[in-house]
């Protein structure tokens, strides 16, 4: 077990089980190595086709009780969709927050509708760039349909990607560990596209 | 994804706060559940359902949350723990019988879980707080802070209704409720599922004067829970940076009901009085803060202690609530303090009201008060930003994204039913809503929904609009909320007279907003429109993935005087995909083959499916989003086709 006093990651996305299941993989992997766990899931409306801010929060018991991350103190973010990283620089901040990012956006229909144009990619770096000490992009969905032939393993690659990129004070062992308690549908895929991301 | 609901007893594992509840259930070894789903309490009768035949309880998806409570009520009386859950306005749909089942009291434990929803995250109409029902049913309630106390609290409410013969309320918030956290499980105790009624004319004739005699029992239960409640002391801190959380209880506590409330001393003459997750807020807070004070953490929030509160401020300069929502622990404690103390209160003079807390409000409130009385010195630099400064910046950098609102799933039926309904009513026709997916469509580009209120009421509003003004007003009502609520508002239309507006019942098959649970018109013989008929409407059925079939039985609702009733019917779609990957099937998919005739269609603006999209000015259907309800197809034939 790697010695924290705390870290908070903010996992967001556009509704669907992805993010949720990332969320429990971090979650029971920081269980298993013995840390104390907290953290935020919402459901209902906001499930639907929503942006989701999902939280987990991991460390020592006398340091960890809220489970909502306070504004500006998020250590990571993971962001499933590039939009919703800009939505979530209210956790974020220069002195310390990590952005891991898949790049391929999923455009609200009141992009369209309301006449709010979604951002370039260079837009939304420009965006974060106040709020990120390290900005990290991954093709994790695309990847996930070429090699995988469904993007529903883009949240494993790019879970592998943050863990790769040395921002996620976990063990390997423990979120593989994590995975197979979590994502026993199509174990190998979810395993496989994990390590994809880690070796990216 | 596996729950780990089920784990070994002593093991460690994560768990939502509402899976936590449900695990103090089984752990309680509760023999009856009824729910009716609505979040944020959805989770726990979610995880009890999948369980109910295996651990062997009953359980049940009732109609609506009245019958739930009767039901669980009817099981305990016959000495069957029985638990009851709903999300804060079910309490109000079930208070009508909370109220005198508070006066005839219970033989096996009864638990009535409520979860409110400050901020309202779900489709939710109000920031309600239920704790006044507590209030308003003379009955205890316990309050849980995180995932570990769901679970203890779950059980100890059992107990705690068994040992004074009363039903408690156990109220969570969405920050309660949705959160996950490390759970240490306990052993399943053996479940008992079956009673016996034992006849007791003087508690169930609850009638004048038999009625006073349990009404002032009511009154005694309530002091005993008071009285009996014993708060234990906590050995003092060695410093804040080392502050002990681990609350263990002094040997030779008097009795079980001691775990309810924590006080844990403190340096200092500045106390805090707490309850729920500001609980957790406060304590990260006071460690960022590098202070100590004493404080008071109260899990069992009615009734409140008066000797408890008493014996806290009596030595303090100052107290601070730290409540979400309304003043209640503050009216209590200010209750006490009236009485000749000079300590000042704090509360919702500089905490909000409206909205739920985060952690940097509290943050905020703690450094304030604590320099402002002079006990700290600003310890901000503890923390990195400035929250106003940074508040600012984000919203610099946020502003202008295109919003992600709720949106309703492609190819789900509603979609093309409020296209046809606005096609042959138009505009101005006025758009009553209801609770549920139907509520999707308030948003762009429909916007038919003129009112949404509560369970039901869209049909009685569109009555006493019609009864009063000329126009043409349309209800929409799921088929969850026309068996909850709106069969008796529909039978009014025929009893009244009506000139009638028009019901559109949008029957997908299920409850879907909460997560897919059955409703009584799930996969069964009750047909809504047979019921819709014998409540004295004329009917149509059409397919909610036809536009020809919908626009027909719309024609010919729209000349019928009297009660009339469209039963628009099309399963889910995000329950039909579940359903076909689980075959290992996939929906045969559509392409835009002309993009001139697309445009023209006015698809884009007006029925603005999320699988359309604009790249690079053509117009394409994302082959991944279109989960092939055929409608965009048969709205613009020469523009489409299946791929």
């Amino acid at each position: 077990m790697l010695f924290i006093m705390n870290f908070n990651i903010l996992l967001t996305g556009v509704g669907g089980e992805g993010v949720l299941t990332a969320q429990v993989i971090l979650a029971r992997a920081a269980n298993l190595e013995g840390h104390h766990v907290r953290g935020v899931q919402l459901h209902g409306l906001a499930q639907r086709g929503g942006s989701i801010p999902t939280m987990v929060r991991f460390g020592s018991e006398n340091e960890i009780s809220s489970p909502a991350i306070m504004q500006a103190d998020a250590d990571l973010v993971l962001a499933f969709e590039p939009l919703e990283a800009v939505r979530a620089v209210h956790y974020a901040n220069k002195e310390k927050t990590v952005f891991v990012l898949d790049d391929e956006p999923y455009v609200p229909v009141y992009s369209h509708l309301l006449n709010k144009p979604y951002p370039t990619l260079d837009e939304i770096k420009e965006k974060i760039e106040p709020f990120a000490k390290e900005i990290y992009i991954v093709s994790a969905r695309r990847m996930a349909k070429e090699k995988f032939g469904d993007d529903i393993f883009g949240n494993m690659i790019l879970l592998g990607a943050a863990h790769g990129w040395g921002a996620l004070p976990l063990e390997e062992t423990s979120l593989r560990e994590a995975i197979k308690s979590s994502a026993p549908r199509e174990l190998e895929k979810n395993l496989k596209a994990f390590e994809l991301g880690a070796n990216l | 994804m596996k729950s780990e609901v089920l784990e070994k007893a002593g093991k460690k594992v994560v768990l939502l706060g509402n899976e936590a509840i449900a695990r103090g259930a089984l752990e309680a070894g509760v023999g009856v559940v009824t729910a009716y789903p609505g979040t944020p309490s959805s989770e726990v009768p979610m995880t009890l359902s999948r369980l109910a035949e295996k651990q062997g309880f009953y359980f049940e998806y009732s109609v609506n949350e009245k019958v739930a409570l009767e039901t669980a009520a009817g099981a305990a009386w016959s000495g069957v723990r029985s638990l009851v859950t709903m999300k804060h306005f079910g309490l109000n749909v079930a208070s009508d019988s909370l109220m005198p089942i508070a006066y005839t009291g219970v033989d096996a434990g009864l638990v009535v879980f409520v979860a409110d929803d400050p901020q309202a995250w779900g489709s939710t109409q109000s920031e309600q707080d239920s704790r006044y029902y507590a209030r308003l049913a003379k009955i205890p309630m316990l309050e849980p802070s995180n995932p570990q106390e769901c679970l203890e609290m779950t059980k100890e409410a059992f107990e705690l209704s068994e040992e004074f013969e009363i039903p408690v309320l156990l109220r969570t918030t969405t920050k309660v409720s949705h959160a996950i956290g490390t759970v240490q499980l306990g052993k399943m105790a053996k479940i008992e599922s079956r009673g016996h009624f034992e006849k007791d004319p003087k508690r169930f004739y609850n009638f004048r004067p038999a009625l006073q005699e349990l009404h002032r029992k009511l009154n005694e239960k309530l002091e005993r829970v008071c009285s009996s409640e014993l708060p234990t002391r906590l050995e003092a801190a060695a410093s804040a940076a080392n502050r002990a959380w681990q609350f263990a209880p002094a040997e030779g506590a008097r009795n079980k009901l001691r775990y309810y409330n924590k006080i844990f001393p403190g340096d200092g003459d500045i106390g805090i009085v707490t309850s729920g997750v500001s609980f957790e807020y406060v304590k990260e807070a006071v460690r960022i803060l590098e202070i100590n004070p004493p404080i008071a953490k109260l899990g069992l929030t009615h009734p409140i202690s008066k000797d408890l509160i008493t014996d806290f401020i009596k030595d303090k300069k100052a107290v601070l609530i730290v409540e979400e929502l309304e003043p209640l622990i503050e009216a209590s404690v200010r209750g006490v303090i009236e009485r000749g103390s000079v300590t000042r209160l704090y509360g919702k003079d500089i905490l909000p009201r409206v909205g739920e807390y985060t952690p940097e409000i509290i943050l905020s409130a703690l450094e304030k008060i604590f320099i402002r009385l002079g006990s700290t010195e600003s310890r901000r630099d503890n923390h990195l930003v400035n929250f106003e400064e940074h508040k600012k910046q984000v919203e610099k950098a946020t502003a202008d994204l295109p919003p992600r609102k709720p949106v309703m799933c492609p190819g789900c039926p509603h979609r093309s039913t409020f296209y046809a309904v606005k096609k042959v009513f138009g505009e101005n026709t006025t758009y009553i809503g209801d609770i549920g997916c139907v509520m999707l469509g308030a948003f762009e580009p429909f916007k038919m929904q003129d009112i949404i209120l509560s369970m039901g009421a869209g049909v009685s509003i569109a009555h006493g609009i019609s009864r009063v003004s000329n126009q043409e007003v349309i209800a929409f009502i799921g088929d969850s909320t026309f068996f909850h609520a709106g069969m008796p508002a529909l039978l009014n239309y025929k009893f009244n007279n009506d000139r009638s507006p028009l019901v559109v019942v949008m029957d997908n098959g299920i409850t879907a907003m909460t997560g897919h649970q059955p409703n009584p018109g799930s996969n069964s013989e009750i047909k809504i429109e047979e019921i819709a008929n014998a409540l004295g409407a004329e009917v149509r059925v059409a397919s909610a993935f036809s536009q020809k079939s919908l626009t027909a039985a719309l024609e010919e609702l729209k000349e019928i005087k009297g009660p009339r009733v469209l039963v628009s019917r099309g399963e889910c779609r995000l329950l039909t995909k579940r359903k076909m990957r689980k075959k290992g099937q996939s929906f045969s998919t559509f392409e835009i083959t002309d993009s001139d005739e697309f445009k023209k269609s006015k698809l884009m603006d007006d029925f603005a499916c999320p699988a359309f999209q604009k790249v690079d000015g053509r117009y394409r259907i994302d082959p991944e989003m279109c989960w092939g309800c055929t409608v965009c197809s048969q709205i613009c034939p020469k523009g489409i086709r299946k791929e």
